[in-house]
């Protein structure tokens, strides 16, 4: 027999009544804070606060292990080791593996450091080990906190109101915040939202708009202040193109009703757990691909196809980007490691002025989610996959077309 | 005095009178229903969600939910 | 013999899933979705039973994706028992839900868990006298601290399906013995 829902709380009722007795309730100072937390004249400025304590703590401790740690290891050991002992210097096998390096009036010449040799073994491991894995881990360890203690349902009612003009709801920011570490998970924790559409939304935006960690780690390492332009820039193409698609996609997009539990204390072996299990899954994507990513870039690039595939789209790159065509190649290379693509257009940052940087890295971001994430959407739907395609393939053109407008409006580009 | 969820001040309290019929079964789960008494919490600014407690536990809603729900607010 | 652990998120059913399974634990995603759940086995008088962790909801009209995949677990696994995880702070939408799945036909076991934090709030459970109006067994648990999961597990066997008449019955009953006694002694 089923009850309805009016009949079923009336008779929870009658039982609540024979069964349980509750006492005066006196409010604690949990509660206190809870609620603070969640109104908005004290809650936003705190959720500022919280999040700008984030930032600074990712980008000290992720830069003192890269840079006080892993350049000097990978840069005075590690780099001149492997092109004292690898053998066939100047050969292919060497220029993939180890270091392509460069032509100084017509003298073959080894690179000074691990984001110029574009070997497997150098700028492969050393983006993978050097400066994702730092990033990372403080990453995914901060945001273990913030859930574990109960922090995010707070920051998701804070941010309905927002959210809500987009087709999503308050809650898309736990994928969001997530794909800041990897897009992949990012994914999967769409299933907290209701409909197809805004789960296509999310994910779209997801994989289009929200740089991962490893990019982020590597921009914090290489370009600390054009960095935040290029988030700037991708953050409005967020609520740009969601509200665009919450015009234009099919279906409903309901409001949130959410459960606000209560701050907990944060179990350490619970937290250890989590860290440990993102990071192994994070790892376990990532190496291979960076170290492919190199590879295939490496061999590329030794076929002459990069510098075809430059010269071929010379005039989209140039006239419609306002880039210089050398960007071809990360470009491809972001195809399977978007932290590798940005260092590769580093290495190659003489050819631009710092615009052409913001732009360059902002196409990378938004022009091809990572192969991973690509596998991870297609889970959802082929149909889906192929709308979100599609949609990146108009917002590349027309936000990457715009962003070189605005720079030429500014006098910039 | 009876009052939509939506206009209740911070922290009043009142029980709910009534719920607009296609919306019973979507708060059902979370301890929301007729007879219930909650308190407003707090509401967020430009048409953003209510926060209200019941039972001990905090739930946030949409601004449209809580239109469609009725209090009679006590305090 | 298969168990669901069904409960609200956050009512500490990943803690149950830990305590009661071994190093046998496997996570996958539900077919056609990005939904991860885990299972694992454990040993209850010399039978190998599987344990699931479905994802957490509120009730059964699912509001979201995670939801409506454990709803679909619950309904897939027709032969299966449940263990109803509820925090015992918030027992009435606890109740909510567990009353749906009773009505389902689902034989149920309730798992009053964080006992201890209820207790703080001043909120007291005769869990006995819940266990008779139900029809099912009820145990007062503190899953964090180990306490009461043997008697859990001692009385998953009594899990049977109950007919919702009976419980109406039980409740209408309780509140008859209740009046007279409150009418002899309550001050």
């Amino acid at each position: 027999m089923k009850l309805s829902t009016g009949d079923r709380w009336d008779l929870i009722d009658k039982i609540s009544k024979e069964t349980v007795t509750f006492g005066a309730y006196k409010h604690t100072l949990k509660d206190a804070i809870g609620e603070l937390t969640v109104k908005p004249m004290t809650g936003i400025p705190v959720a500022i606060a919280i999040m700008y304590g984030f930032w600074s703590v990712f980008g000290s401790f992720a830069g003192f292990f890269t840079d006080g740690f892993f350049v000097r290891l990978f840069d005075a050991y590690w780099l001149p080791w492997l092109q004292e002992i690898f053998p066939g210097q100047g050969g292919w096998l060497y220029a993939i593996m180890v270091d392509a390096g460069g032509i100084e009036s017509g003298e073959f010449v080894l690179s000074s450091n691990c984001l110029e040799s574009f070997g497997v073994l150098t700028s492969g491991l050393f983006v993978a080990v050097g400066v994702v894995l730092p990033a990372i881990i403080i990453f995914y360890l901060m945001l273990a906190l913030l859930e574990d203690i109960g922090y995010m349902p707070r920051l998701a009612v804070l941010l309905d109101t927002v959210l809500h003009r987009v087709g999503l709801h308050g809650y898309a920011i736990v994928p969001t915040v997530l794909s800041l570490g990897c897009n992949v998970p990012g994914v999967a924790a769409t299933r907290i939202l209701e409909t197809k559409k805004q789960r296509f939304i999310m994910m779209t935006l997801l994989a289009i708009f929200i740089p991962c960690g490893a990019q982020i780690g590597i921009m914090q390492d290489l370009m600390p202040n054009l960095m935040g332009w290029i988030l700037l820039y991708l953050i409005i193409g967020y609520f740009i193109f969601g509200y665009i698609l919450n015009k234009i996609v099919p279906g409903k997009a309901p409001e949130f009703l959410i459960d606000v539990p209560p701050y907990r204390r944060p179990l350490l072996s619970n937290i250890g757990k989590k860290v440990g299990g993102r990071v192994r899954g994070f790892f376990v994507v990532a190496i291979p691909f960076v170290l492919l990513g190199c590879a295939i870039v490496g061999v590329l690039y030794q076929l002459g196809v990069i510098q075809f595939l430059g010269d071929a789209l010379a005039p989209v790159f140039v006239g419609w980007f306002g880039v210089p065509k050398e960007t071809a190649g990360p470009l491809i290379a972001a195809f399977l490691r978007k932290d590798l693509a940005v260092a590769q257009l580093d290495a190659i940052s003489d050819l631009m002025t710092p615009y052409q940087m913001i732009t360059a890295v902002v196409l990378v971001s938004i022009y091809f989610p990572c192969v991973a994430t690509f596998a991870m959407m297609l889970k959802e739907g082929w149909k889906e996959l192929l709308g979100a395609l599609a949609v990146l393939t108009v917002v590349v053109f027309a936000y990457g077309g715009l962003i070189h407008l605005i720079g030429i409006l500014l006098g910039v580009a | 005095m009876k009052k939509k969820l939506s206009d209740m001040d911070y922290n009043e309290k009142g029980a709910v009178t009534e719920i607009e019929s296609d919306l019973r079964k979507r708060v059902a789960g979370m301890g929301i229903r007729v007879g219930k008494t909650l308190r407003m919490v707090t509401k967020q600014p430009i048409k953003g969600p209510v926060d209200v407690v019941v039972e001990g536990a905090e739930t946030s809603l949409g601004l449209d939910m809580a239109e469609k729900i009725v209090v009679e607010v006590t305090k | 013999m298969k168990i669901l652990l069904m409960g609200h998120p956050n009512v500490g059913k990943s803690v149950f899933f830990n305590r009661l399974t071994g190093a046998n634990v496997t996570e996958s995603n539900y077919p056609g979705t990005t939904v991860d759940y885990t299972k694992g086995w454990m040993k209850i008088e010399g039978e190998d039973v599987e344990i699931v962790d479905v994802p957490g909801t509120f009730s059964l009209n699912p509001k979201d994706r995670a939801e409506e995949v454990a709803v679909a677990m619950l309904h897939e696994n027709k032969d299966a028992k449940v263990i109803s995880v509820i925090d015992a702070s918030k027992i009435e939408r606890g109740l909510y839900l567990a009353m749906e799945i009773i009505e389902e036909g689902y034989p149920l076991v309730i798992a009053l868990n964080m006992r201890d934090v209820a207790e703080d709030k001043n909120i007291v459970i005769d869990a006995g006298r819940l266990e008779r109006i139900l029809g099912i067994p009820v145990v007062s648990t503190v899953a964090i601290a180990g306490e009461g999961i043997k008697e859990l597990i001692y009385r998953i066997k009594d899990a049977k399906p109950v007919n919702v008449a009976d419980i109406i019955a039980n409740a209408a009953n309780a509140s008859n013995t209740e009046s007279a006694a409150d009418a002899g002694g309550a001050a």
